[in-house]
């Protein structure tokens, strides 16, 4: 008998947790009591069963650290969906915001434990006079193309060193050189994602006007750069 | 004398592998300069932050798995998604989980 409602019970849980609209969501997590507790657990649920299509290619399901991401994950999202429940408009499914929060998440603690031994590259400004171009080995592009795309690069460094405050030369250099994520090279400077990402949109627009100002066009520059695979 | 063989040589001059190199070494590699220009061609004077963004990524992903031309629609959401690798990758992500419910 116990057994059989159970199963009833397991089964009601699927039926309201596929059926549960935004409102009944919303109306759920507020309530006090098993209401709410049923709602969490099936939250909780459903991030779990998401979380290996989140992190497809990224972390195998069946490893031993996915199984401690994914526990975490799915405590962190469930105190992120409770406080910022009132910022939910509904312009989306409920769940699908929470899967938002979910993956945030989890890519969130992927990209800490990936690149928390990872150091910022150190920044030596090196003197112009030992500054050399190099092409890739495996490149032979003709001399002129080679004297161009020397000209170019020459000018991008002096409009670089000219042009950038310190901060925005170490982050151009660790987004855009060591291939950082944003949220990592923030957290190491001290920062927050947001801020970073402003900070290296001023950056990116510096750049754009002074080198306009003298008259390169990155779009035009770059064909000098595409001729290079011919 | 062989002024080809003198930028040869200077073209084929080998950076040594220390990380100590600064910002200006770097945009000498053309696959760099390569990436800066790229950024650079697509940045505009109004971009929305990465919050904005976060704000508008459950509707933005519903509207595209939809198939409605958010291109037109959210411009400015499609432009920070080319250039920052932190929400593109949170925005696959989102893709992925949503067009296999659980
Ligand atoms: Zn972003």
């Amino acid at each position: 008998m116990a057994g059989f409602q159970k199963q009833c019970s397991v089964k009601d849980n699927l039926l309201s947790m596929n059926q549960r609209t935004n409102e009944q969501w919303l109306a759920d997590l507020r309530a006090k009591g098993d209401m709410r507790d049923a709602a969490l657990s099936d939250l909780r649920a459903l991030i779990l069963r998401s979380l290996p299509y989140a992190l497809s290619g990224k972390l195998n399901p069946n490893s031993p650290e996915f199984e401690s991401l994914a526990e975490e994950v799915a405590q962190e999202t469930l105190l992120k969906v409770l406080e910022h429940l009132d910022t939910f408009e509904g312009r989306s499914l409920f769940t699908t915001w929470v899967h938002k929060i979910a993956v945030r998440q989890a890519l969130g603690e992927l990209r800490r434990r990936r690149w928390r031994d990872v150091p910022l590259p150190e920044m030596e400004m090196n003197d112009d006079s030992d500054i050399m171009p190099r092409e890739l080995a495996d490149e032979q592009p003709s001399p002129e193309i080679m004297a161009e795309r020397n000209d170019v690069m020459m000018r991008i460094q002096r409009i670089i060193s000219e042009e950038l405050t310190e901060k925005q030369r170490l982050a151009l250099m660790s987004v855009v050189m060591q291939e950082m994520p944003l949220e990592e090279v923030a957290q190491k400077m001290g920062t927050n994602r947001n801020a970073m990402y402003k900070l290296m949109h001023d950056t990116r627009l510096r750049l754009k006007r002074r080198m306009e100002a003298e008259g390169m066009f990155p779009d035009e520059i770059l064909a000098v750069f595409a001729k290079s695979v011919g | 004398m062989n002024l080809f063989r003198k930028i040869k040589q200077l073209f084929s001059w080998q950076q040594p592998p220390t990380r100590s190199a600064g910002m200006a070494m770097q945009a000498a590699n053309p696959k760099m300069a390569q990436k800066i220009l790229g950024m650079l061609e697509k940045t505009q004077e109004e971009e929305l932050t990465c919050d904005e963004v976060f704000a508008l990524l459950d509707q933005f992903a519903e509207m595209t798995a939809r198939g409605e031309n958010v291109s037109e629609l959210m411009p400015l959401v499609e432009l920070h998604l080319e250039i920052c690798g932190d929400c593109r990758e949170e925005y696959e992500s989102l893709m992925n989980v949503i067009q296999h419910p659980a």
